[in-house]
This record gives structure tokens, sequence and C-alpha cells, in this order.
């Protein structure tokens, strides 16, 4: 049952997660991605298992085994996931508030209206 | 010395000599013309040394490894064959030097056009002299580049950047193909080596893969040669300047295309493919070329047209697929480079002289320039085969083939007659080249009276004429030996062989093929004097009986239309659209994830499960979980307005620090709610400079919203259901490792901890760079950066400060500062540590700017955080580097328990220094990130002032 | 190369110059500079030594931390991660001398972030921890993302945009793979990860596999394979010249992930993970290379043009790959080494054009030319002969080997067909660009370039120095060719035998001197115990 809820739980997370991210603005892509983010933290988490008040911290006389603690790997790449999951939603910010100041536009293509990249990228001609 | 050792340096030469002309500047004209003069002599001297052995009938080889993966050797062999072919290409070469020296116009690069002609001789001689097949494709494609330069000299010139291109894409293509067939031909010899291959013809012909091969290797040959219907490229090649034309179509570019159907004649030839294939589209080259020469106005095309038909010819001949028939075709293609190159130069004498190459205007030119006139009427004769000229013996051998050919009723009288009809027309295109010209008449409209050219431009052509006749006089004394050699290497490889028995004669008594002759030749002179009496030729300004639109415009509309095509389907897929190009990514995944449960029961891997206990469900997870359900479907529902969504957004973070909580994982709560705050604070920073609602866009339809809702709803199912399957699984892993060892290797309680500074601490090292170069990009984009409109005021931001907020914070400040140490230092054995400490610090600093004002705080703590960012990530990278003298791997860690005043024993292990470094990349990062977006300009002030 | 600590330079030595630059860049710019050149050559005679180590044909392992693997984080030095390491210090050498032509001024932090972008693609070579690699990904991601925003400008901002929103997706894609693998097996290091996946029990065979699907889309994501390439040429196309240059590499990252997966823990042992994207990878594959030709037939900007150009040849590297045999891995090595240096060679002569035709950069349309033309059109050719793989130039061996050893399997006819039919769009295409860019006549010659034509001529040597490398070592290439096919062919031969890597990884055992130090401390931690 637990399991049955957690699952649904990162469902949920996860499709909103996504929804928000097939959005034409900027910002709500971050918090797509955010959100998107929260699930696959909880994903790597849970990969280890779920395990009530067994916190990774030896304690002396407890034997040091999976049966007494929780699995601490997952939560060390959890952390890891975290802190790049932060930086990397910084610069998306930063990246979306200066395209919304250059561009005139909070839409994720610069312009409500796409103009086509294939055969002429909108690359500065001359440096 | 042995001859073989020649042979590089004859390949090597031309390429030597263009390398020099590379340097040479183009303002010393003779100088380039000197040189490649010498370059191309000095190749006839080494051919001619070869000449001894050659004639002994050996084979003459040298090789080296190139890419034995490819079975590609660099190598050379001649025999016969490839010596006649190296011949034609070196004397004819040197004469086109000769003659281009003059013929260049004071505007054109002199250096570049002889470098580019080496360059083009140099590719002509490998393809020729390669022993190896791939290497002859090498060279092959080689010719093709070099020609398009050669094409495209007069650059200006649209036609000739067009024909260049044209000639380019044609060959070019052919020669992928013949790649192909290579590469076929190797896989069922076993080896690309013409020596196996030229030996391993019944193994060919016997092989499934025959057929294809031959086809591939005859496109190649087809396209090169300018065989129906890939003729279409050559008469555009003719914008090229004259000494070029003389070149490429008399005795090597069309001429490396039936050079190779006599290469591999021992591999491919002797098969009823073979025949059938070569033979008709000979046919209809010879016939189609021929008809189309009569109606050409201008005189290099004429002689395009009359180059394709005897191209058509000699592939016709080598079609026929008998020895004799091969015996003539060789003999043909001598003549033909002979004959054809002199009228080429003769042409660019009279355009260079006249300033015209129309037929419509050249009249009468025989007084002008009679010298020219009588070298000219020569190799035209010679072109129309008549008698005591070296044409006339060829197309007698031709005509005698023809009407051998036996088995197959319908081309026994194909055969005689369309011979009979392609050689009464080249009677009267030839008679049309001589009549038109030099006499019918006076000049038309010529911009200068015509002259006779340079002594030295005549000579070549003088040089060829008489070779023209004295073959045509004594064969047996001068051209058998050479066509002797040349045929043994195009009917046998050059290997042993018996030839069949001919002989050369002017006279060979009444027979067929002298009365077929005579009855072209009259029938030419009546042929065309009847048109020009009848119909004017002068009046056509098409050819009749030719479709409208020739290879031409088919070829380039193709082009556009293709262009027009990938244009559009470009612009379709990479449409520029971020929404459609993240709904591939999420179907792409979609469908990658749930492929493997395709046709599988998934009960199949329920069944075999051994169910294993999970936490009972209890209140309080329930309320969490369904918070976090609620807050999600929240902000997705809200999220047009964007405060609001932030708020549920934290609120959901907060649910899942719970849950981390519940979970047992303190570290990770801890974090989660740090990195919340910082989060938040960020996007509300950023928020001001963005609108406060998500407005509408023409991009996200109702239906579209409503197709993302299906797609993402089907990708959370996915995700739940990979997640349901895993947690239903017993669980077996790597991790009672670090319990066990915690404590005694990593020196720390907390696994977690001691897992991210030193059993895993090298990806710690890679997230703080990550967290580092955030900053920088952050910094980056807004230290130089004037918002337009300034952002909505910050809380707290100028004026009047809450006093009781500014005074607790600064009270608070120093808390925080010892909470943060106390955080770091306990880290290794509670939850805690660098990257926590290192948050709460950078929070309680910011939330001083938030009470207090930029102003303030800024003077206070003006510091550069990217030295903060720098020092951390060198002190991590440094307490790697240290372990070194422990002669330790990066990274290694060591620990040890001082007593410290009041705190009691701290556990300090040489990871603590590297959790330092994390400690100071975060607070400088974080710093830095909320610092450059709470005010841009004054965080750009502040690193200067700190600086 | 006998000290044991060479392995790990790679990833220290960038690590150690960004951050040095990132301290003294602002100061002293025209020393960061040459800093920065320095390391870099430094990295590039380290890459070369690993290079002649690895060609022994060992596998040299080197236990972060001394943690033996799986339990740390272990890297692994074979063959291909040594080849890689080359390419890219080579590339980047190239790209870096144009960049310091005034590219580097353009922005903050050029350097710094440069010598990140190196540390991430060499950790992601090295490493052979499935969660190590993960983290070089973000790595060398959140460097490309500071590089190709270098110098701003609104079309930038939009491509960054794209880039960074659609490769934090992937980078979710790839945690969610990951941690499926450690649900299922409990362990993150590839070689560990080879041998539980190999011995799976039957009831997990389909989450498993769906786990390695879904870790191949993240790295098809990034090598550029359809249908996940539409945003690169825009992208590339934005990004400065030095940039676009170093990306060249990128596409590379993901082709070689891919590579590495597929041989070591989806390999032949692997049970009934064993092809796991055998059946659609080619026909993907295939896919890719044509519509990439297409898009280089179709291309108004030379820049836009080479973007495609990548995309065709990622393509031509995934169907090599994707074929799985020996012989077409060593044969797309080949090509790899070939049409990257090229495709890097034409993004910055792409540049150079631009400042030659002030005003018409590098659109696809006659335009007046300075002084510099006939040699940018030499170097124009000899690229473009390269990058469209006809003779004589290697990349043309490349691919006339792929179609060797593809002419034995059963795609022989597509293969031979659509890699054939590529090339000739690629000539094709390259000859009209040649002869609209240099050919076709234009109006007299430019007004001075922006920055005056003074700063220019400053410029010409180092970006010409860059192009004659490269073109330098394409030529290289094809003398050599045989010497390196039998590299490639060697390392092909060590990749299909995941064994031998699989034994070194996990055999590795920590270095006797630092175990003892760590037991001498805690004997010197018993006193402290005792105070406690």
């Amino acid at each position: 049952m637990m399991n049955f809820l957690i699952a649904t739980g990162l469902g949920t997370l996860t499709a909103g997660g996504i929804w928000l991210m097939l959005r034409a603005r900027t910002f709500d892509v971050i918090i797509g991605l955010t959100l998107l983010g929260y699930a696959v933290n909880l994903f790597i988490f849970f990969m280890g298992r779920l395990r009530v008040g067994a916190a990774p911290i030896m304690v002396d006389g407890v034997a040091p085994s999976l049966a007494n603690y929780a699995d601490p790997l997952p939560q060390a790449l959890v952390l890891t996931a975290i802190v790049i999951g932060f930086a990397m939603t910084a610069v998306l910010l930063v990246i979306a508030l200066r395209s919304h100041a250059d561009c005139g536009s909070d839409h994720v293509d610069g312009a409500d209206v796409p103009a086509p990249t294939a055969a002429a990228p909108r690359s500065r001609d001359t440096p | 010395m042995n001859a073989a050792l020649y042979l590089p340096w004859l390949a090597a030469a031309p390429f030597g000599g263009a390398l020099l002309l590379a340097f040479m500047g183009n303002s010393r004209r003779r100088c380039a013309a000197w040189l490649a003069g010498a370059v191309t002599l000095a190749t006839c001297a080494l051919v001619a040394a070869l000449a001894p052995a050659v004639f002994a009938g050996e084979i003459l080889r040298w090789s080296v490894d190139w890419v034995p993966a490819l079975g590609l050797s660099f190598g050379f062999r001649v025999d016969g064959l490839a010596w006649m072919f190296a011949l034609l290409i070196s004397v004819i070469g040197a004469l086109i030097v000769l003659y281009a020296a003059y013929y260049l116009h004071q505007g054109d690069p002199p250096a570049r056009f002889f470098m580019f002609l080496l360059l083009f001789m140099g590719a002509m001689q490998g393809v020729v002299l390669a022993s190896n097949l791939i290497l002859l494709v090498v060279f092959w494609e080689l010719t093709s580049l070099t020609s398009f330069l050669l094409i495209g000299y007069w650059a200006h010139r649209a036609d000739a950047r067009e024909g260049a291109r044209m000639a380019l894409a044609v060959t070019g293509a052919g020669g992928l193909c013949l790649l192909a067939g290579a590469l076929l031909l190797g896989h069922i010899t076993g080896s690309t080596e013409l020596d196996v291959i030229l030996k391993s013809g019944d193994l060919i012909r016997a092989h499934p893969m025959y057929v294809p091969a031959l086809v591939l290797v005859l496109l190649g040959c087809f396209t090169k040669s300018a065989q129906f219907p890939f003729h279409f490229w050559l008469p555009h090649a003719m914008a090229a300047p004259t000494p070029v034309s003389a070149y490429l179509h008399s005795a090597t570019m069309v001429k490396a295309g039936v050079f190779l159907l006599a290469r591999l004649y021992p591999a491919l030839g002797n098969s009823e493919p073979w025949f059938w294939i070569v033979s008709l589209t000979g046919l209809a080259t010879l016939l189609l070329g021929a008809w189309v020469a009569l109606f050409k106005h201008d005189l290099k095309g004429l002689l395009a047209y009359s180059t394709i038909s005897h191209l058509g010819l000699i592939t016709l001949l080598m079609g026929l697929d008998e020895p004799l028939a091969v015996v003539a075709a060789v003999f043909h293609i001598l003549n033909h480079a002979t004959f054809k190159a002199s009228l080429f130069m003769a042409a660019g004498i009279i355009d260079h002289e006249t300033g015209s190459r129309d037929m419509r205007k050249l009249n009468g030119l025989l007084k002008f320039m009679p010298l020219t006139g009588v070298l000219a009427m020569v190799a035209a004769g010679a072109m129309a085969g008549v008698p005591l000229l070296n044409g006339f013996l060829s197309k007698e051998m031709f005509f005698a083939e023809t009407v051998a050919k036996e088995g197959h009723a319908l081309m026994q009288w194909l055969l005689p007659i369309g011979a009979g009809l392609a050689a009464m027309l080249s009677v009267a295109y030839s008679m049309r080249f001589v009549h038109d010209v030099f006499f019918n008449g006076q000049p038309v409209g010529l911009t200068k009276t015509p002259h006779e050219p340079p002594r030295f431009m005549l000579v070549p052509v003088a040089a060829l004429v008489v070779v023209c006749i004295v073959v045509g006089v004594a064969p047996q004394l001068t051209i058998a030996p050479l066509l002797a050699v040349g045929a043994q290497g195009a009917l046998y490889g050059g290997f042993a062989g018996t030839l069949p028995d001919y002989t050369l004669a002017v006279w060979h008594g009444l027979n067929l093929p002298l009365a077929m002759s005579a009855l072209a030749l009259v029938g030419g002179l009546v042929l065309y004097f009847g048109l020009q009496r009848a119909v004017n030729l002068h009046l056509f300004d098409h050819t009749p009986a030719t479709p409208k639109r020739g290879g031409r415009d088919l070829f380039n509309g193709s082009l556009a239309r293709g262009v027009a095509l990938a244009m559009r389907a470009t612009t379709g897929l990479q449409s520029g659209s971020l929404q459609s190009y993240l709904l591939l990514l999420v179907l792409f995944a979609l469908a990658a994830g749930c492929l493997p449960w395709l046709g599988h029961d998934s009960q199949v891997a329920n069944t075999a499960r051994t169910v294993v206990a999970q936490p009972a469900v209890s209140l309080a997870f329930v309320l969490v979980w369904a918070l976090a359900i609620i807050a999600t479907l929240a902000t997705v529902v809200l999220h047009a307005r964007r405060f609001t969504a932030l708020l549920l957004l934290g609120a959901v973070g907060l649910t899942v620090s719970l849950a981390f909580v519940y979970f047992s994982a303190p570290d990770l709560a801890l974090t989660q709610i740090l990195v919340e705050i910082a989060t938040l604070i960020l996007m509300l920073l950023g928020l001001r400079w963005l609108p406060a609602k998500s407005a509408p866009s023409v991009t996200d339809s109702r239906a579209r919203r409503w197709r993302d809702a299906l797609v993402a709803g089907s990708a959370g199912l996915g995700v739940a259901a990979l997640a349901w399957g895993v947690l239903e699984l017993p669980f077996d892993s790597i991790s009672p490792y670090y319990l066990e060892t915690t404590k005694l290797l990593g020196g720390g309680a907390n696994a977690v901890n001691v897992i991210i500074v030193d059993y895993r601490g090298f990806d710690t090292m890679g997230e703080i760079t990550v967290m580092g170069i955030a900053a920088l990009i952050v910094h980056a984009l807004l230290v130089q950066w004037l918002p337009r409109a300034a952002g909505a005021p910050l809380p707290g931001a100028g004026a009047g400060h809450p006093l009781m907020l500014a005074l607790t914070s600064r009270l608070l400040l120093p808390l925080a500062v010892m909470i943060s140490i106390y955080l770091f230092l306990r880290g290794h054995n509670l939850p805690g540590g660098g990257f926590i400490a290192g948050l709460v610090l950078a929070i309680a600093l910011i939330m001083q700017f938030v009470a207090n004002g930029y102003a303030f705080a800024g003077a206070r703590s003006a510091t550069d955080y990217h030295g903060w960012i720098g020092a951390g990530l060198l002190i991590a990278g440094a307490t790697g580097i240290a372990s070194w003298w422990f002669a330790a791997p990066f990274l290694t860690s060591t620990y040890d328990y001082p007593l410290w005043p009041l705190v009691g024993a701290v556990p300090l292990a040489s990871a603590s220094l590297f959790d330092l470094g994390v400690f100071l990349t975060v607070v400088g990062a974080t710093m830095v990130m909320l610092l450059a977006l709470s005010t841009p300009r004054a965080s750009g002030a502040m690193m200067e002032a700190a600086r | 190369m006998s000290w044991p600590h060479w392995i790990v330079m790679p990833i220290i030595l960038p690590l150690i110059s960004g951050a040095v630059l990132l301290l003294a860049a602002r100061r002293a710019p025209a020393l960061a500079a040459r800093f920065a050149l320095a390391a870099t050559a430094l990295l590039l005679a380290i890459s070369i030594g690993l290079l002649a180590r690895a060609d022994g044909g060992s596998i040299s392992v080197y236990l972060l931390g001394n943690w033996q693997a799986p339990f740390g984080i272990a890297l692994a030095l074979d063959r291909l991660t040594a080849l890689m390491l080359v390419l890219t210090a080579t590339v980047a050498m190239a790209a870096l001398i144009y960049g310091c032509g005034g590219d580097d001024r353009r922005g903050a932090h050029f350097h710094a972030l440069f010598q990140f972008q190196l540390m991430g693609l060499n950790g992601a070579f090295l490493t052979a921890d499935l969660f190590n690699l993960f983290v070089f990904f973000e790595v060398l991601l959140i460097s490309s993302y500071g590089l190709l925003l270098h110098g701003a400008g609104a079309a930038r901002l939009r491509a960054a945009t794209h880039y960074v929103s659609f490769n934090l997706a992937g980078s979710a894609l790839f945690l969610i793979a990951v941690a499926l693998l450690y649900g299922l097996t409990g362990t993150l290091s590839m070689a560990d990860l080879a041998v539980r996946l190999s011995q799976l029990p039957a009831d997990r065979t389909l989450l498993a596999h769906s786990a390695a699907l879904l870790l191949l889309v993240v790295f098809f994501v990034k090598a550029a394979l359809l249908p996940l390439y539409f945003w690169l040429p825009a992208t590339y196309g934005a990004a400065s010249a030095p940039v676009a240059a170093l990306f060249a590499i990128m596409t590379k990252v993901g082709i070689y992930a891919v590579l590495r997966v597929t041989t070591l823990m989806f390999g032949a042992g692997a049970g009934s993970l064993t092809a796991v994207a055998s059946p659609w990878l080619p026909a993907l594959a295939l896919a890719t290379i044509a519509l990439g030709a297409i898009g280089v037939l179709a291309a108004q900007h030379l820049r836009a043009q080479i973007g495609c150009l990548i995309v065709a040849s990622a393509g031509t590297l995934l169907l090599a790959v994707g074929l799985a045999r020996p012989d077409t891995v060593a044969a797309g090595l080949v090509y790899m080494v070939n049409s990257t240096l090229a495709a890097a060679g034409l993004f910055l002569l792409a540049d150079r054009i631009g400042y030659a035709r002030a005003g018409a950069g590098d659109a696809l349309r006659a335009a007046a030319f300075d002084a510099t033309r006939t040699a940018q059109a030499v170097l124009f050719f000899a690229l473009a002969v390269a990058a469209a793989g006809v003779p004589p130039l290697a990349g043309f061996i490349g691919k006339a080997m792929l179609l060797k050893a593809a002419g034995t399997t059963a795609w022989a006819l597509w293969v031979i067909s659509i890699v054939l039919a590529g090339s000739l769009l690629l000539m094709v295409s390259f000859a009209r660009s040649g002869s609209v860019l240099f050919w076709r006549p234009a109006g007299a010659s430019p007004g001075a370039p922006p920055g005056g034509a003074q700063r220019l001529v400053a410029h010409h040597r180092a970006h010409g120095a860059a192009l004659l490398a490269l073109c330098g070592l394409l030529v290289m290439c094809s003398v050599y060719a045989g010497p390196l096919s039998r590299y490639t062919a060697a390392t092909a031969q060590q990749l299909f035998e995941p064994r031998a890597y699989i034994a070194a990884v996990l055999g590795a055992r920590p270095v006797a001197a630092a175990i003892d130090v760590r037991r001498e401390m805690r004997e010197a931690a018993k006193p402290g115990d005792a105070a406690k």
C-alpha cells in the first residue's frame, strides 16, 4: 500500500512537472522543471526502498547493516542532485529574465510566433 | 636501376610542381609557364624511361601500405595500357602547357591556372597508374575535384561556375557509385589489388553480385566519359579556357571513363550483360553526339558533341566484347586523343585571334590564317576518317567489327547501320567545321581582324597533326608496337595472352568496311552540302529531333526543386519551437520506456515476485502525501498567477523535505529546506523582472494543453509504474559496506556525509564546480545588464526599513554564523556538513541585505564572492592533491580526533578540509547569484569596490 | 607515464587552472590568455602520453579516495577513453588559439568556463561510475551554457533557453535511469553493473530493459539522434566561433557514452539486455544522416550548414555504433576523428569569413571580400573535402571502411545507398557554398569591418594558426590513416571484450600506503576516544 501511494505521488509530481515544462512561458517551464526535479530526487531516494526511523547515522552497539539503517547511498546521490538542480534552476531563471528583457517577450521561443531557425539561424552575422 | 622505382616520382612530379606554383605569385607569368613546362617534360622523360621494361612485356610495380584495414595500398602498377595512357597524359599535357602559355589572357592569374592544370594531371596519372582499385577511386574523385577547379577557372562567369558544379555533381556521383562497385569487387575477390581482380574474371562473372558490381562500375565509367544519358555536363564544361577543354576532352578526363572500361575488361567483360549495356549505351551516345554536333554553331560546342560521339564509338567497341574490337577501341583512343586535342587548340586559336567561336560569324578565315586553316583541316579530316589519316584506320576496324559481330539477330543489322550513319554524320560535321569556318564567304561582325597566332601557339597543333598523318600513312612502322602493348593490357591486364591477329594497313583490299567508308564520306558530303543548300544550317537555333529541355535544365530543375524541398523539410522539423522539441523528447522517452513491455505480459514479471515487507501506512504520512498531491495540482492549475504558483511550489518542496524526514534522511531534509528557501528568494528576486502573470500564447491553444496533459499524464503513469515495480522488489546493494566502514575508515558516524566527502567525494567536487560555474554564468549575464524598467521594489529595499527586522537580523547574523560553523563541524557525525553550513550562512547574509538595504550591507560586506568560489575550488582540489604526498590516490582522506577546548573531541578528517572547500564555494556561489539577482548594477559595483 | 596520478590529471588540471583563472582573469586578461593556452597545451601533452599508455592494451584504473570499486569512484583508461581525451584536447587547443584572437574578451570568464568545460568532458570520458558520469555531464553542460551565452545577445539567449531547458529535461531522465538501475542492481560502478545485469533475476529484466533504453535516450539527446537533434543547428549557429568549434566534440560525448554502455553493460554478456538497441538504432541513425544532409543542402548560412553537417556525421557515427560490430565501430572511430576536426575547422573558418566579409557574415550569398579571400578559399576547399568525406582526405577512408564493414550486414543496401547519397549531397552543397562565397563576383571591397582593420590584422595570426593547425592535422590523419585505423581496430576489439575492463575495474585494489595511514590514524584515535 505504502509503495502504491509513493508511486502515485511520484507520478503526480512528474506529470505536473512535464505539463508545465511543455508550456509556452519561460517561468512556467522553470516551475515545471523544478517540480520534475522534486519528482526525480524522490525517485532516486526511494530506489533505496522505504525505511522509517532508521537514519544512516551510526549508533554504537547497533549492527551496521541495511536491517538497521536506511540505505545511505541514494541519500548521498540525492544531495548531489539537489545542489545541481538548484544551480541549474538559477541559471535558467537568469537566462529567462535576460531573454525576456532582450527579446521583449517571455515566450520560450523569444516571440509568440516562432521564426524558423533551421535554414537561417538567428546568429549575429559579423562579430 | 630498376625502372619501377621511377613510378612514385612519376606520380608525384605534377603535385610537386603544383605545390611550387602555389607559393609562386601570380605576377610572374613566364616563370609559372616555364615551371609547369619543366614538370610536364620531366614526367614525359620518366614515362619514356619506363618504355624498355613495358615493351619487354613486364608489369612494373611499386607499392607501400596505406590503410590495410580497407585493403587500400598506396601503389602503382604499369602495364601496356597504363603506360599508353601515361604517355598520352604527359605528352599532350606538355603540349597544352606550351599552348596555354600563349593562350592565357593578361587578366588570368597564370600560377593558379598551371597549378590547377598540374593538380589535374597528377590526379589523372594517378588514375591510370594506381595498382589498387580503391586508390584508383581516390584519384578518380580527385580528377572530379580538380576539373571542378579548372572548369570554374573563369569564376566571374556564371556559366563557368555552373558548368563546374554540374561536372562535379555528375562525375562525383559516378565516382561514389564506382566506390561502391570497387568495394563490391573487393568483397567478391577478397582484394582490391588490380593484380588479383584482373586475374579473377571467371570468379567475378560467376558471382551472384556480378551484375550489381558491373552496373555500379559502369555508372562510374559512363558519367566520366559523358555517355548518354549523362553526357549533358560535357558541353557545359566548355566554359573552361580552351587549353583545359583541349586537355580534358581529348586525352584525359573523359578518357578516364573508357580507360576504366578497358582496364577492368578482363575482370568484367566477356559476358551478356556487359555486351548489352555497354554496346547499346555506346551506340546511343555515338549517334546522339554526331547528330547534335552537326547543328551546333559554337566551334567548341561542335567539338564537344563530336567528342561525346567518339567516346560513344569507343564505348561501343568495348561493348562489342570481341578481342579485335578491344584492339580497335584502344587504337581509336590514341587517334581521337591526337586529332581532337589539335582541333580544340585550333578552335582556341581562332577564338583567340578573332574574338568569336560562332560559325555564323566565322567564315572564309583561310586567307587570314592559312597555316591554322591547313592544320585544322587535316585534323578534321582525321576526325572524319579520311584515308591516309589515323582516324581512317581505326574507323575501318570499327566498321569491320560492327559487320563481324555475330549472334544477335537484331544487333547484326543495328550495328552496321548505326555505324555507317554515325560515320556519315561525323563526316558532315567535320565538313562543316572546315567549310563553314575557312570558306563559305566572308567573316561577319568580328570585333577584330583575324591573323595568325604567335608561332609557338601553332607548334603543338602542328606536332599532333604530323602524328595524325604519319600514323595514317605508315601505321605498321609507327603505332603498331604501342598499340600492341596497349591492347595487351586491355585484353589481359598485362598478363600473358595472345593478341588476336590483325594487320595495320591503309589498304586491306576491296571489302565491306572500305565500301562503308566510301559511302560514309560521300554521304557525309552530300548530307552537309545538301543541308546547307536546302535549309541553311545557320538558321537552326535548336537541334531538330531533340527535346527542347536538355539534361542541363533537368539537372538544374531537379536541383532547385530539391533545395526547395529540403528547405521546407528542414524548416518544418527544426521549427524553432521548444515546446515541440520537448514534446518529442517526452514521447521518445515514453516509447523507449514502454518498448520492452510490448508483447510481454507484465504479469510474467509479477508472478515470480517474493512479497517484501514495507512500512505500514501512518496518518502522518497520508497527510504529507495528500498535501503533496494537492499542492502539485494547485501549482499546475494556478501556474498562470506566478506569485501564487511560487508559494505553492514552496509548499510542494516542504512536503518533499517532510518526506525525507519521515523516511529517515535528516541530511536531505535539512538541505531540501535550505535549498527551498534559497530557490524561493531567487525566484522572487527574478520575478521582479518578469510579468506577474503568464499571458496566454498562440502556441498554447486549449487543444494543445489537453494533448500535453495526455502526454504528461502517461509519462507520470510510466514513472509511477517503474517506481512501483522496483519498490515491490527485494533490495540488495553495495551499501552495507558504507555502514560497516564509515566509522573505521571514513572517520564519521554520518554515513551520508562520509559518502559525499569521502567515498564519493569526487561527485561532490563536480557538484561544487557546477555550483560555482552557475554563479559565474548568473553574474556574467547580469553584471553589465541595465534592466530597461527597474524591477518592482525589493521587499525592504530602498528607504524605510522596519526597525525591528533590521535590528533582529543584525543580531541574528552572528548567531547564524555560529550555527553554520557548528553545523559544519558536526557534519561528519550528525546531519550537517559544508554544504548545509554554507547555505545557512549565505541565507543569513542575504537576509541582511533584505533587512537593511543594499547600500548598508554592501558597504559592510564588500567582498568579491568570486574569490570565495575560486578559493573553495582550489582548497577542495588541493586537499585531493595533498594525498599524493601519502603516495595515495587523489582525494584519499585521513582523520584524527584532536581535543578542542570546550567542544571536546571533534573528529577532524582531512575530508573536513575538503568540506571547507565545499563550504566556501557554496557561500560564494549563493551570494554571487543572489546579489547579482537582487540588484544587478549594485552587485556589479560591489564587485568593483571589492577590487 | 609510470606516475600513477597521470590518469586523474585531465580532470584536475582544468579544474585547478579554471579556479586560478577565475581568481586572476579579471585582473590580468592578457596573462590569463597565456596561462589558459599553457594549461591546454599541457593537457594535450598529458593526453597524448595517456594514449601511448593505453595503446599498450592494458586498462589502467585509478581508485579515487583509494576506495575500491564498486564502493568508491574509479577512473578507467582504455584505448577509447585515451582517443577521446586526445581528440578533445586537440580541438580545444585549436579553438582556444582562435579564441585568443579576440573572442575571449567579449564577455566575462571565457577562459575559466573553457577549462571547466574541458574538465567535464575529460571526466565523462574517464569515469567508470554511472552516477559520476552524470555529474560530469552536468559539469560539461553547465560550462557549455556559459560558453554558449558568452557575449550574450538576443539570438544567443533564445538559443540558450532552448538548449538549457532541453538538457535539463534530459538530465532528469538521466537520473531516473541511473536510479532505476541502482534500484534493480544496487550498484553504480559500470563494471559492477555489467556483472550484475548479466545475472539479473528474470523478474527484473523488463524493468532493467526500460532503464537501459531510457539511459540511451539521454545519450541520444547529446549525440543528436533523430528526433532529438532539432535544437542543435540553431544552438551551434548562435555560439561564438571558438565555442562552436569546441561544441564539435559535444555530440561525440553522447556517442562515446552510447558506445561505452552498449558494449560494456548491454553488450554480448548482458544476458537479456544484449543488443538492447540493435533493431531500431541503425534505422534512426540512417534517417538522421539523410535529414542532416538535407539540412546541409537547405542551409542559407554557413554556420547552419555546419550544424547540419554535425548532425549528419553524428548519424554516421551512431550508425557505426548501432551496427554493433567491431569493424563498424573501428570505421566509425576513424570517421569521428576526421569529422570532428573538419567541423571544428569549418566553424572557425565561417567566423573568419564573417570578419573578411563585413556585413555579409556567413550568409551564403555573394559579398565583397578583403584581401584574405584566396587563403580562405583554399582552407574552405580542404575542410569541405574532409567534411564531405570525399577523397583524398581521410573522412573518405572512414566512410569507405564503414561501407566495407556494413557490406556484410543485413543493412548493407540501406547503409551503402544512404551514406553515399549523403556524401553526394554534402559534396554538391559545399560546392554550391564555395562557389557562392568565393567565386560569385560582388561589389567593391568592404569598408573597414567593426573594430577596425587594425585589430583585425592583429587577430589574423591567431586565427590563421588555428585553422592551419586543423587542416594540417586532417592531412596527417589522411597520410597516417593506416596507424589510425589500426588503433581504432584495436579499440573496437577492446570494447567488444568487456571482460578485461570489468576485471580491471573490480580487480583494482587500494594502495597499501594509504591504508597504513588510516590504520595509524585509528591507533592515534584511541586516546581521543578515551577522552570522550
